[in-house]
């Protein structure tokens, strides 16, 4: 059993980051917690699992964490972390350069759990998770996609009394979301005593292995009740700052409205699958000013190199890339991207100044000492300002949080003026807030002319915002036309995902 | 993975200790480039992984060895035949010694280190300090890389500019590598003591370890 009481958790802000929070679940039961980004989700969960404060010190902690009838103050570290299970949002940390039977055994070796038991455990593991292909493999090998259920499958394996997950789904396609609930559920199955508590945003996706919500905003508990009540009450999400599972927030833009700005032909990819096949074969699409076109596809589909291809940074074995016309075949990755804005999922990735404002001036400038000018100083300024980053332009980047991290790169691209912009898996759309900073980045780029590729497994985003949609498969583009049309496309039919907004629609 | 990837780590260590001895004893500077020629003919019939971007490194370091050894000498008054084989000697010597050890690096994954750490009970500590000395490296690497091409994709241009822009983007990557990787130890340390890591217990392993270590658990037929 996990009780909260009174926890409340600040990090030197003048407002905690978590306020005033109890709640109490009981052995076995399973609860998702949904809030905006920034809503104090992560540090609930660290606090929950032990590591505030123990591992990370907090400025302000007062309240009462009980595991298992127990203090969790009084548990000792090596017995607390045996009993609970762990999964970061951000896995590139946590799974550092071990191989999967490495991870998935790790807990197990530190119990002195006999080599035989180990090795059965971690063969049942594999086998229950569904990554027996990735067997062997090192950890820096692996998709995003991969990672997580790697890791999941660790913390499963070491079999604890309290389950962990800060936003699970991230990078996962519908399909590796079904799979993820599916082994959840089997866990769960397997050991009925453990109790799960999860970060989520896409709360529909967990329903079928999850009993309650709990609604946090601002750092406090604004809402909990059973996962059946919470689908039928859009307003305790709105309260949560959260779009409803199938709340649509359409507004799609207009088609083509202006003059190519990417033009794609024939494009194969010079990196070749396991089997010897290009990753990316015979891809042709045009880009117009002003449109917003999702791409979607499966894990592994090419969608990366596709990206990577377009930038310069992988080389294409054939075909061709023009921007505005300009045949981009000998242009080098950097004068490629002062055309192309690229936005990882993780933003970590692309950033390496040393403040957010030298980041938003090497943007316009790609040269961090024009800061010093006045003039490109204050346009860098008055770029971070819509995105709530004026006040952090001193701040470094790495200090400020992911979602702050996906802004920056929003506000760069913005002040970087590119032709085409691409966003992978764009994240801060997954709150209300969120959204209407995408929906603002859009609308500039509608006036602005820049043509967007909108990259994401949140088929209702892609819904909502785009009016064309891409279809990736094997590396090949299998459909391209309008999103009204996609998602009863046989390019959609075939990755065997459910239809955006399907549940509600058979609700209704 | 090949045979020679899975020989346990201390064997490997032995093995690259012993071939930089002998480069180092060899009487002549055929024979030190002869030990460095097999070194490199053994990182390739081994396909040891990254030897492309080593012989890149290897070519440099010869360069630079000789070419300082040469102005030494030179300098001391000795005549260019006489001082070319003690140059090359020297760089023979360090391309072995080099080449064994990335060997070593490049094939032992932080498990295997660990395995064979446990398993030569080592104390844990000592285990982990290993692992994460070797492990760190290529991410590490991959990091440099990684703020590498983050600056091409955001319009730095690396590929086109004279050499000693190269040097100084290349210096300025220093700062965020090191922001990185302070950050990754303090993230790693976090991670180790959530999954259960004592330093005062000894761990197991589930891999078998002899002169070879397992790679993976045979799946179950």
């Amino acid at each position: 059993m996990l009780v909260l009481d009174s926890l409340t958790v600040g990090f030197g802000a003048p407002e905690p980051a978590v306020a005033d929070v109890s709640f109490r679940l009981a052995p076995g039961e399973a609860a998702v917690i949904c809030g905006a980004g920034g809503a104090g989700k992560s540090t609930l969960l660290a606090a929950a699992g032990g590591i505030v404060p123990r591992l990370v010190r907090a400025q302000e902690f007062s309240g009462e964490i009980r595991l298992g009838g127990r203090l969790m103050r009084e548990w000792p570290t090596p017995e607390l972390f045996s009993a609970v299970g762990f999964v970061f949002q951000n896995l590139d940390d946590q799974l550092w350069n071990l191989s999967v039977e490495d991870m998935i055994a790790f807990p197990l070796e530190n119990r002195r759990t006999p080599r035989d038991e180990v090795r059965r455990e971690v063969s049942k593991v594999i086998d229950r998770f569904g990554i027996r292909r990735l067997a062997g493999r090192q950890a820096l090998t692996l998709s995003g996609g991969e990672r997580r259920m790697v890791a999941l499958a660790a913390a499963f394996a070491a079999e604890p009394d309290l389950l962990v997950l800060d936003e699970p789904t991230t990078g996962l396609d519908p399909q590796a979301r079904g799979r993820l609930a599916s082994a959840l559920g089997e866990a769960r199955a397997a050991r009925p005593g453990c109790t799960m508590l999860i970060a989520e945003q896409d709360a529909a996706s967990l329903a079928q292995v999850t009993e309650r919500a709990l609604f946090l905003a601002g750092g406090r508990l604004v809402g909990q009740t059973s996962i059946s009540d919470a689908a039928r009450n859009n307003e305790i999400w709105r309260t949560a700052g959260v779009i409803a599972p199938g709340e649509a927030l359409r507004r799609r833009r207009p088609g083509a409205v202006g003059p190519t700005r990417l033009a794609v032909s024939g494009l194969r990819s010079s990196l070749v699958r396991p089997g010897g096949a290009p990753v990316l074969q015979d891809v042709s699409f045009a880009l117009s000013a002003g449109e917003i076109v999702g791409l979607v596809g499966a894990n592994g589909a090419g969608k990366t190199t596709l990206f990577q291809t377009l930038l310069g940074l992988l080389k294409a074995a054939a075909g061709s890339v023009a921007l505005d016309d300009a045949d981009a075949a000998s242009w080098s990755p950097a004068q490629r991207a002062r055309r192309i804005g690229y936005l990882p999922q993780n933003m970590r990735r692309v950033l390496f100044n040393m403040t957010v404002l030298e980041e938003v001036v090497f943007a316009m400038a790609t040269d961090t000492r024009r800061v010093a000018d006045p003039v490109i100083r204050a346009e860098a300024l008055a770029a971070l300002e819509p995105y709530g980053l004026a006040d952090k332009a001193e701040v470094n980047p790495f200090a400020l949080s992911a979602r702050e991290q996906g802004l920056l790169g929003l506000a760069c691209v913005e002040a970087g003026g590119c032709a085409v912009a691409i966003l992978d898996e764009p994240l801060i759309a997954r709150d209300r807030a969120g959204r209407a900073l995408l929906g603002r980045f859009l609308d500039a780029s509608e006036a602005q002319g820049r043509a967007v590729i909108l990259i994401s497994h949140d088929l209702e985003l892609v819904d909502d915002v785009c009016a064309r949609a891409m279809v990736l498969a094997d590396g090949r583009l299998a459909f391209d036309g309008p999103t009204g049309a996609v998602w009863d496309s046989g390019a959609f039919e075939a990755l065997g995902w459910p239809k955006p907004y399907a549940q509600e629609a058979r609700a209704a | 993975m090949s045979a020679a990837h899975r020989l346990n780590f201390f064997v490997k260590l032995a093995g690259a200790t012993l071939v930089m001895a002998l480069a180092w004893a060899a009487p002549g500077p055929y024979w030190s480039a002869l030990a460095a020629g097999l070194v490199i003919a053994g990182l390739a019939v081994t396909r040891t992984p990254g030897l492309r971007a080593y012989l890149k490194g290897a070519l440099i370091l010869v360069a630079l060895v000789v070419a300082s050894w040469l102005l030494n000498l030179s300098i001391q008054g000795m005549a260019l035949g006489e001082a070319l084989p003690i140059a090359i000697r020297m760089a023979a010597r360090l391309v072995a010694t080099t080449g064994a050890f990335f060997f070593v690096m490049e094939t032992s994954t932080p498990g295997a280190i660990m395995a064979a750490a446990s398993a030569a009970r080592l104390p844990a500590m000592a285990t982990l300090a290993l692992s994460l000395t070797f492990g760190l490296v290529p991410m590490l690497r991959e990091e440099f890389e990684r703020i590498a091409d983050a600056q091409r994709a955001r319009g730095l241009e690396i590929d086109r500019a004279p050499i000693h822009v190269k040097l100084r983007y290349a210096l300025a990557r220093g700062v965020p590598l090191l922001v990185q990787a302070v950050r990754m130890a303090h993230a790693i340390s976090v991670s180790f003591a959530t999954s259960g890591f004592d330093p005062s217990v000894k761990r197991t392993t589930w891999r078998r370890v002899g002169l070879f270590v397992d790679d993976r658990i045979p799946e179950d037929k």
